[in-house]
């Protein structure tokens, strides 16, 4: 097996106006593993999986997926050539069905046209169920069977959540991106969440990058983490040597490397 | 006849049917899938003979722990078809109650479903040197577990398909051995006091059982089933097993436990149990949906409610309704009731039953009227089922009349007895308290109740639950407390005798919101709790209620004087559970002033007492109430 790292970003800079925002970022993703990127409000942590996903262009630098360069693909060519991500605030067809969201991601795998899908009958029907074969076993896989028929607006946030991560599923990534999946969700939820993440990466050994700041579920389950502080790396490495980094301490408490400990 | 046994019975049907008739449904992926009798019995053939390759042996127990699945189904066959016995368990269990099933019923397998239920036995597996296999169905979260000891439901079936290549014979023969008079399954009973029992029971008990209950009510293989009581219950192996396999009903079970309602609705069962809040649940549904539908059809529903009730009026009296309301009933059914329950599924209900004695009479009725024939049945593990309403003989605050096949008794004391074919034949491990509990042949179910004018049985609750009155006769608050609170405008009661008094008194609080409506209606001006309490109206509103309650009881159950509390019983003060259950003991105590006022001839009552807020201040309250005689 190819032991290369999948995504490679080198001296990533991007700046608005006068302000950088990422400066001289250089970071790797491993083929098989999770890695958290956390930091302080601001670090610039959701800029960073911008830029990889295609919604930021760097100024300078490179970010190669799979060896190929997409530093300047736009987004739906990165996402087909194999990067799923979810967001924030969630970002779903919000008068859609669960299942509706589920198959729109499924479009940059079918192959079929529109006069043959006007037909329907024939082989737009095969690849429709095909289709919904994997978009069902995906709903099966999330537990959400109950919501499949309902508009996802009226779902509540959790659920949402959940809908968003199989919609990122559903594209078949060999990649996935999570901009904080546990937000604003109470400790039952964000412990499904996390056995829902650590259940994808057992089933699709793909990598996952996770944008997170509860500590003690990137400190579970995670292998590696990369700590960003305005727009600068300042530290990566297991999960142990990261909650002993002094840096980190100080950019996440502000306090003297001197008064901790 | 007598020696039928379950995978007789399976056999049977695969000869009648073959490919032609569905035997189960399940929900998968968001399809229907089913699976022809001759599916299902492929099924159970390779498991069982899987099973017996790992060792299963005649006699053996096996345990099943999991969801209403067919696999359920097909494990308990497999395991009696090599002659062992199921034993249920349920899906809730913690991983020590599990333990405490699996050690008691001495099980060389178990059977269950997911991921969850499996790490429940990883916890325990150490304690159990017994076991020789876990065996699961549903695959999902174990990708990476490697333990010795699990076996997935597949790969005991590939097991099987290898033994059966080297003993074509051995199925069929194992079949054949079986005899009626076999244990069939083992149903833990949920001890009150003590450990939970296993009530054994033959399948001559179970057949018996649902051989006359299928004649009552003419199950038959068009038949549609939802299931989703818990198999290891005596329910769900009398109608959704032993029925399935005797009348050929189609049993359906739903994706989840989220989507019964929905998948009840695609599937428009023609027999359904469902539990009372489950029933009250869809009343409640029906009406919220009203609420919001248009004006027309709201105005419709309310002007053809009433023919409904009528007729269901007539036909719990016995009596015809006349060719006028017929006539208008028909109009009502076709314009509203039937998409009414074509809405939540209940169009084609024959058979909707339920248990417990506790669907109140408002929401029986209701049914009634728009058509869906809810029936009320008793029964348990040890003593099978009893009694259950008649179509011609419906009476919602009993539970039914006897059936054929069954002898009941009302001893001495009151308790219900029951004699018959239908009732388990021992306690695993346990002949003592068998002995104490089946004596001639009569099973004593530790159930208060008699039988009235129309040989209907009337249960009133557990013998141990009773309270006695000062001429010996037995009463249950509970069971008073319980039809009380049906009344919308009362919140809580609270129902005391006295072992040295002649009669029952009442404590009522009143519900706040629908009471203070109905006096808007009423023009009542009023502005506190403890005001409105004691409205002349109020009170007899509330006297009627009880006095209705009263007609349904016997004489020296009725309410003979009750007070309106002039607070609600709160959980603050400790009256009740913060789940809502009366501090019986606590609650006599604090009132014991006032019960000696309602057992007096007094008609007032002053109350002087200190309230203690939620933020612990404190004040004085003074006023008197009004003690009313019925």
């Amino acid at each position: 097996m190819n032991t290369e790292a999948i995504l490679k970003a080198s001296k990533l800079r991007l700046e608005f106006g006068g302000i950088t925002v990422l400066f001289q970022i250089s970071m790797e993703v491993e083929r098989e593993e999770i890695l958290a990127i956390i930091g302080p409000n601001g670090a610039g942590k959701t800029s960073l999986l911008n830029c990889i996903n295609g919604f930021y262009r760097p100024q300078q630098g490179d970010i190669f997926f799979k060896g190929i360069n997409i530093t300047e693909l736009s987004p739906h060519k990165i996402a087909k050539l194999g990067v799923s991500r979810t967001f924030q605030n969630i970002e779903l067809y919000s008068g859609l069905s669960t299942l509706d969201n589920l198959m729109a991601a499924r479009h940059i795998h079918m192959r079929r046209g529109f006069l043959s899908a006007c037909l329907f009958f024939g082989p737009s029907q095969n690849e429709e169920i095909n289709n919904r074969k994997l978009v069902e076993e995906l709903i099966d896989f999330l537990e959400i069977t109950s919501v499949r028929h309902k508009i996802v607006d009226t779902l509540p946030y959790g659920v949402k959540k959940r809908v968003e991560l199989g919609r990122a599923l559903a594209a078949e990534p060999s990649m996935l991106i999570l901009d904080e999946p546990t937000a604003g969700m109470n400790v039952e939820e964000k412990e499904d969440m996390a056995r829902f993440i650590l259940d994808i990466f057992e089933l699709k050994r793909i990598p996952i990058v996770i944008v997170e700041h509860d500590m003690d579920i990137v400190m579970d389950i995670c292998d590696r983490i990369v700590v960003l502080d305005f727009g600068v790396k300042i530290a990566e490495g297991s999960p142990t040597e990261i909650k002993d980094n002094p840096k980190v301490i100080t950019a996440y408490l502000g306090a003297d490397e001197g008064e901790l400990d | 006849m007598e020696d039928l046994t379950l995978p007789k019975l399976l056999r049977k049907n695969v000869e009648n049917y073959g490919e032609k008739r569905i035997a189960e449904r399940v929900k998968k992926f968001g399809i229907w899938q089913s699976y022809t009798w001759k599916e299902c019995y492929e099924r159970v053939k390779y498991l069982c003979l899987g099973l017996v390759s790992l060792g299963l042996r005649r006699g053996d127990n096996v345990s099943i722990l999991g969801e209403n699945k067919p696999e359920w189904i097909w494990a308990e066959l497999a395991v009696q078809a090599a002659g062992g016995v199921a034993v249920g368990i349920f899906t809730d269990c913690t991983a020590t109650e599990v333990k405490y099933f699996l050690e008691h019923s001495d099980s060389k397998f178990i059977v269950v479903d997911d991921q969850e239920q499996v790490d429940k036995l990883l916890q325990i597996k150490e304690e159990l040197p017994l076991l020789k296999k876990v065996i699961y169905w549903d695959p999902k979260g174990m990708w990476g577990y490697d333990y010795q000891l699990l076996k997935s439901l597949e790969q005991v079936m590939q097991l099987g398909v290898a033994y059966e290549n080297a003993n074509p014979q051995f199925f069929d023969l194992s079949i054949d051995k079986g005899r009626g008079r076999d244990i069939a399954i083992i149903c833990y009973t949920s001890g009150t006091t003590g450990n939970p029992k296993g009530a054994m029971l033959r399948h001559k008990a179970l057949i018996s059982n649902a051989l006359v209950w299928a004649e009552i009510d003419e199950w038959n293989n068009m038949d549609q089933y939802v299931s989703f009581v818990p198999p290891a219950w005596i329910t769900e192996q009398a109608l959704g097993i032993t029925g399935h396999l005797l009348s050929g009903i189609q049993v359906n079970f739903p994706e989840d436990t989220e989507t019964v309602q929905e998948n009840i609705r695609e599937i428009g069962p023609h027999v359904i149990f469902l539990g009372p809040r489950l029933w009250e649940n869809i009343v409640r549904t029906i009406q919220a949906k009203i609420f919001d539908t248009t004006v027309i059809w709201r105005s419709l529903y309310r002007l053809f409610l009433p023919i409904g009730k009528r007729r269901a009026k007539s036909r719990f009296a016995k009596k015809r309704a006349g060719y006028l309301w017929n006539f208008l009933y028909l109009i009502a059914d076709w314009v509203i009731f039937r998409p009414l329950k074509d809405q939540v599924g209940l169009l084609r209900i024959r058979c909707g039953y339920t248990a417990g004695s506790a669907v109140s009479p408002e929401i029986f009725y209701y049914f009634h009227a728009i058509g869906v024939n809810i029936k009320q049945l008793y029964g348990g593990s040890e003593a099978g089922l009893v009694t259950l309403h008649r179509n011609e003989e419906i009476k919602s605050e009993t539970s039914g009349q006897v059936m054929s096949n069954v002898e009941v008794q009302i001893s001495d004391e009151g308790e219900i007895m029951v004699k018959g074919p239908n009732i388990f034949s021992g306690y695993y491990k346990d002949p003592e308290s068998f002995s104490e509990k089946v004596q001639n042949g009569w099973y004593k179910t530790g159930d208060f109740g008699y039988l009235n004018e129309e040989k209907h049985l009337v249960v009133i609750d557990r013998m141990d639950d009773l309270r006695r009155l000062k001429g010996g006769q037995k009463f249950s608050p509970q069971y008073n407390e319980v039809r009380l609170r049906f009344c919308p405008y009362i919140r809580d009661a609270f129902v005391v005798g006295r072992e040295y008094e002649d009669y029952v008194v009442a404590i009522i609080n009143i519900d706040l919101e629908n009471v203070g409506r109905w006096a808007e209606s009423k023009r009542i001006p009023y502005t506190t709790f403890s005001g409105l309490s004691q409205k002349v109206e109020v009170l007899e509103l509330i006297k009627n209620y009880i006095c209705k309650v009263n007609e349904t009881l016997p004489e020296w159950m009725q309410v003979k004087r009750f007070v309106n509390l002039h607070k609600e019983f709160d959980p603050d003060e400790s009256e009740l559970t913060r789940t809502r259950k009366l501090r019986r003991v606590f609650v006599e105590e604090k009132y014991e002033d006032l019960l000696n006022a309602l057992y007096s001839e007094q008609e007032k009552f002053s109350v002087d007492e200190t309230i203690t807020y939620r933020d612990g201040k404190r004040s004085r309250f003074k006023t008197t109430i009004r003690i009313v005689g019925l």
